[in-house]
C-alpha cells in the first residue's frame, strides 16, 4: 500500500466512523424489537391489532393468561370457580401494585370489566366481551362476572381481558391514559415517539416472573426486507412478521436466527351456498377436490405453514383430531365440473384483499381453472372486502380468500361466526348446522362440545360451505442469543424471553 | 402587488373548500372504518354499536356540516383508530417529513443542477453522454430496490450509516439520496433545457463576442435567465417531497406524512386523511405563491398580473 493509498483508507475509515456515530448498537440492557406499525393505541380496551397487542400486553396484566403450552391458567385472578351456569367467581392476587405504586383490588377488576362492556365506552373489542352482562365485587378479593347465557368460551376471551386501575383512568380521562398508560405488568411505559418508537422499562417490584431487559423498544418498521436488515446490522433483536422467502437465507446468518409457530390463523376459501352456482352440491365438492392445499404450503409459502383439513388447529377448544378429510382429486373434480354441465360455466368471483398473500390467491385461481371452473379475481381495499364479507348471502361474494382469527383459540370464536345463520359472516344455511353450534355454545360440558364441533366439522367436509386450506406461521426473525417460544396465540411477553451473549 | 395578493387569497380560500369537500366526500364512496376496527367474531348489533358511537350512522351531509364547523374553528378533529387529535398526529410527523425533504431537496439540486449545466454546456463529449446515461439510470431505479440496496450495502456490510428510523444526521443520509435521485433526475433535465434554450439568443452570441468566458457567462447571464423554468420545477417538486415520500419512509422506517397518510387511507381513518390532505394542499398553494414572487424578484420584467413588460 503506498502512503497516499493508506491515507485515502485511513479517511475513508474515518468518514465511516464519523458517520456510524449515529448508529444505536442494540445491547441486551436494551432490547429492540421491530413491529410492522405502531401501536394504535396503548390502552387495552381501545385497540387490539397486533402491534398494539404486543406493546400493551407488556404493560398490563390480565385476569387470566394462556401459558406457553396453550392452556388457561392464573394471572391477577388466581382460581375461579363456576357458581352456576352463568356466574363465574374469581378470587383476585391481594400482592399486586400498579406502576404508581397503589394495589390492584377487586374493585379494579370490575371495573376494568365494566369499561370494556360499556357500549357508549365503544371499545372495538366489545364483540369479544359482551356476553358479560354484570361484574360485581363480592368479597375483599373476589369478583363475579354473570353472563347471558351459559358461555363456554368466557375464560378464553378473558385472556384478552387486561385491568386497568380504577382510580388513574377515572382522574385523568380516556386520552390521556391512551398517552401514559399506567399497568400492573412487568414493564412500565416510559415514552412514545409518535410514528417511530415506544419505549418500555422494567418493573423492578413486578410480583411476578420479572422481565430480562431493563429497556425494551419497539419500533414501527413497516418494510419487511428493512426488519431483516435491522436484524443483520444488529440494529435490532426481533423482528415480527417476515414471510418465507426473507426468512430463508436467515439461515445460514451468523447472528441471526428464524423462530416459526403455527398460529390459530386458518386460511381459508369461503363458498357463498346460498346463490349460483355454488347452490350446486357438485360443484362445490368441485372446489374442494381441486385445491393441492400441500401443493400451496410447500410450493409457495416455503413449508412454514400447515395443511389444515378444518378450521380449527390442534390449540383450539373444539378442535376434532380425528377428522376425515377431503382429499387433492384433480381427475375427480374435473369430472364433477362436467357432471355439472352449464351450470358451471359462469363467471366465478374469487374476492381477496391486498393484505393477503396474493400468490397464494393466484394459485387457488389456476387450481379451480384446471378444474374447468372459470374463476376471476376481484380484488378490493380491506374495509370494503370486510364490508362485503358480513353483508349477508346476498352480497356475500361465490368466493372469498381469508384467514380467521378470533384471537380466543376456541371453536365457538371460529365456526359460530363462519357459519350460523345469525352471524353477519355466514353465507351458509343449514339447520343442522345452526342446531349444533347453539347446543355447543349453551353447554359447558367440554366433551359434549367437542362432539358438536365433530359434527360440524364434518358437516363442513361434506357440505363445502367453507374449505379450510392451512394453519399460518408465523415467521420471527430473532438475534441468536434470544430464547423465546413463540406461541399459537401470537402472544410476545418479554418476561417469557431470556438472553445469552 | 396589492389586489395580486389579494386576488390569490381569494383564490386560496376557495381551493381549499374545494379540496376538503371533495377529500371527505371521495373518502365517504366506499364506507366507513367500522368493519376494520371490530374483531371478526363481532356481532352486527356489536357493529352498529360501534359505528353509532363513532358518529359515522349520521346522514351524510350532517357529518359534513359538522365537519365544516370543525374546520372554520382550526380543529382537525380527532383519530378514530388511534384516539388521539389530528394535529397531534401530523406535529409528531411534520419535521420528519421537512427534514427528509430537504435531505432530498440538497441531493436534488446539488447534484441536478450542476450536472444539467454540465449536459448543456458540454453536450457534444463523451462525459456528457455517460452522465446522461447515469441520470436515466438514476431515475429508472425504484425506490423500494435501490433502497434496499443501499441498505445492504451501507448499513449491513460496511455498517457505516444505521440502516433505518431516525436518530442524527447519519441516518438521514441513505433516504435523502434514495428520494433525491428522482428528483435530481428532473432538475438535470430541466436545468439542461434551459440553458440550452438561452445559449441560442443573442444575447449569448453578442457576450461571447466580447470575449466573455464560459464562466462569467452562466454566472452573469445564463444562471438567471435560466432559472424560471427551474423556480416552475422546484415549486411542484418540492411540494411533491412535502407531501410525503411513502415508499422511501416505508423502505427506511422514516416517520414522516406519506407513511401515516397511507396507513390512515387503508384505515378509513377519515379525520387524519382530511388534515393531511388539508394541508398538503396548503403547502402546495403556498410554495406556488412563493415560486411567482420569486420569478418577478429573478426577471423583473414579469409583472405579478403575468405581463411581461
Amino acid at each position: 500500500m503506498t502512503p497516499f493509498k493508506r491515507k485515502l483508507v485511513a479517511c475513508a475509515i474515518g468518514l465511516g466512523m464519523a458517520l456510524g456515530a449515529g448508529v444505536a448498537l442494540a445491547s441486551k440492557d436494551r432490547f429492540v424489537v421491530d413491529l410492522v406499525n405502531e401501536p394504535s393505541s396503548l390502552d387495552p380496551h381501545v385497540q387490539w391489532n397486533p402491534d398494539s397487542y404486543a406493546v400493551y400486553r407488556n404493560v398490563f396484566d390480565n385476569l387470566i393468561t394462556r401459558n406457553n403450552k396453550g392452556e388457561i391458567t392464573a394471572q391477577i385472578a388466581t382460581s375461579w370457580k363456576q357458581v352456576s351456569d352463568t356466574v363465574v367467581e374469581f378470587q383476585i392476587r391481594t400482592d399486586v401494585l400498579f406502576h404508581d405504586g397503589q394495589k390492584l383490588t377487586a374493585e379494579d377488576v370490575a371495573y376494568s370489566v365494566r369499561r370494556i362492556t360499556d357500549p357508549k365506552f365503544g371499545s372495538p373489542q366489545l364483540g369479544q366481551f359482551d356476553k358479560i352482562v354484570k361484574a360485581e365485587v363480592v368479597g375483599p378479593n373476589a369478583v363475579r362476572l354473570t353472563t347471558n347465557g351459559p358461555y363456554p368460551a368466557l375464560l378464553a376471551q378473558l385472556v384478552k381481558l387486561s385491568i386497568v386501575p380504577k382510580a388513574v383512568v377515572e382522574a385523568v380521562g380516556k386520552d390521556a391514559f391512551n398517552l401514559k398508560p399506567v399497568g400492573s405488568g412487568p414493564y412500565m411505559f416510559q415514552a412514545w415517539q409518535r410514528g417511530v418508537q415506544v419505549t418500555l422499562v422494567r418493573n423492578d417490584k413486578y410480583w411476578g416472573t420479572k422481565g430480562p431487559f431493563p429497556t425494551a423498544v419497539f419500533r414501527a418498521v413497516p418494510d419487511a426486507a428493512t426488519r431483516v436488515a435491522n436484524l443483520q446490522a444488529g440494529a435490532s433483536d426481533l423482528a415480527v412478521t417476515l414471510n418465507s422467502d426473507l426468512a430463508a437465507p436467515l439461515k445460514n446468518s451468523p447472528k441471526v436466527k428464524v423462530l416459526a409457530e403455527p398460529t390459530e390463523r386458518v386460511a381459508y376459501v369461503r363458498l357463498n351456498t346460498t346463490r349460483p352456482p355454488f347452490d350446486n352440491d357438485k360443484i362445490r365438492q368441485a372446489v374442494a377436490l381441486a385445491i393441492d392445499k400441500a401443493g400451496l404450503v410447500d410450493g409457495i409459502l416455503g413449508g412454514f405453514d400447515k395443511p389444515v383439513g378444518q378450521m380449527l388447529t390442534a390449540a383450539h377448544a373444539g378442535w376434532t383430531p380425528d377428522l376425515p378429510t377431503v382429499p387433492f382429486d384433480l381427475k375427480k373434480a374435473q369430472a364433477l365440473v362436467k357432471e355439472a354441465g352449464p351450470a358451471a360455466k359462469v363467471e366465478i368471483e374469487l374476492a381477496t384483499s391486498p393484505v393477503f398473500d396474493q400468490r397464494i390467491v393466484q394459485a387457488i385461481q389456476q387450481m379451480l381453472v384446471e378444474a374447468g371452473l372459470n374463476v376471476k379475481i376481484n380484488m378490493s381495499d380491506m374495509a370494503s372486502y370486510l364490508k362485503r364479507a358480513q353483508g349477508g348471502p346476498d352480497v356475500v361474494p361465490a368466493l372469498s380468500f381469508g384467514r380467521w382469527s378470533c384471537a380466543c383459540l376456541d371453536a365457538d370464536g371460529v365456526l359460530f361466526p363462519l357459519l350460523h345463520k345469525s352471524s353477519a359472516w355466514s353465507a351458509y344455511r343449514n339447520p343442522k348446522a345452526d342446531q349444533l353450534l347453539d347446543a355447543a355454545r349453551q353447554t359447558l360440558d367440554g366433551k359434549k362440545r367437542i362432539e358438536a364441533y365433530r359434527g360440524v366439522n364434518l358437516l363442513v367436509n361434506q357440505d363445502i360451505p367453507l374449505v379450510p386450506l392451512y394453519q399460518s406461521a408465523a415467521i420471527y426473525g430473532a438475534a441468536r442469543g434470544l430464547d423465546w417460544q413463540p406461541t399459537p396465540d401470537e402472544s410476545l411477553f418479554l418476561n417469557r424471553m431470556t438472553f445469552k451473549d | 402587488m396589492q389586489t395580486f395578493l389579494l386576488r390569490r387569497l381569494g383564490q386560496v380560500a376557495v381551493t381549499l373548500f374545494g379540496v376538503v369537500s371533495l377529500i371527505f366526500f371521495l373518502q365517504r364512496l366506499t364506507g366507513d372504518p367500522t368493519y376494520l376496527l371490530v374483531p371478526e367474531t363481532a356481532t352486527q348489533a356489536d357493529i352498529d354499536a360501534m359505528r353509532h358511537t363513532l358518529g359515522f350512522d349520521r346522514p351524510l351531509f350532517v357529518q359534513y356540516l359538522s365537519f365544516l364547523v370543525q374546520i372554520a374553528g382550526f380543529d382537525l378533529g380527532q383519530s378514530v383508530v388511534q384516539n388521539v387529535p389530528v394535529s397531534t398526529i401530523i406535529a409528531s410527523r411534520l419535521p420528519y417529513t421537512l427534514q427528509l425533504a430537504a435531505g432530498a431537496l440538497v441531493v436534488a439540486c446539488g447534484l441536478g443542477i450542476p450536472v444539467g449545466i454540465v449536459l448543456a454546456l458540454y453536450r457534444k463529449s463523451a462525459a456528457a453522454r455517460v452522465l446522461a446515461a447515469l441520470v436515466f439510470a438514476a431515475q429508472s431505479m425504484p425506490t423500494f430496490w435501490s433502497g434496499i440496496l443501499l441498505i445492504m450495502l451501507f448499513a449491513v456490510t460496511l455498517g457505516w450509516l444505521p440502516p433505518s428510523s431516525i436518530g442524527g444526521v447519519a441516518n438521514l443520509v441513505m433516504p435523502s439520496i434514495a428520494l433525491g435521485l428522482l428528483s435530481m433526475a428532473t432538475f438535470a433535465r430541466i436545468t439542461r433545457t434551459a440553458i440550452l434554450d438561452e445559449l441560442t439568443r443573442e444575447y449569448v452570441r453578442s457576450a461571447r463576442a466580447r470575449g466573455a468566458t464560459t464562466g462569467r457567462l452562466l454566472v452573469r447571464h445564463l444562471a438567471r435567465n435560466a432559472s424560471i423554468p427551474v423556480i416552475t420545477v422546484a415549486a411542484i417538486e418540492i411540494s411533491n417531497l412535502l407531501a410525503g415520500a411513502v415508499i422511501v419512509e416505508t423502505v427506511f422506517a422514516w416517520p414522516g406524512l406519506g407513511q401515516v397518510t397511507v396507513q390512515s387511507i387503508l384505515a378509513r381513518d377519515f379525520m387524519v386523511v382530511q388534515g393531511v390532505v388539508l394541508m398538503g394542499a396548503f403547502v402546495t398553494i403556498a410554495l406556488n405563491l412563493l415560486a411567482d414572487l420569486l420569478y418577478s424578484a429573478v426577471d423583473p420584467r414579469i409583472r405579478l398580473d403575468g405581463v411581461r413588460r
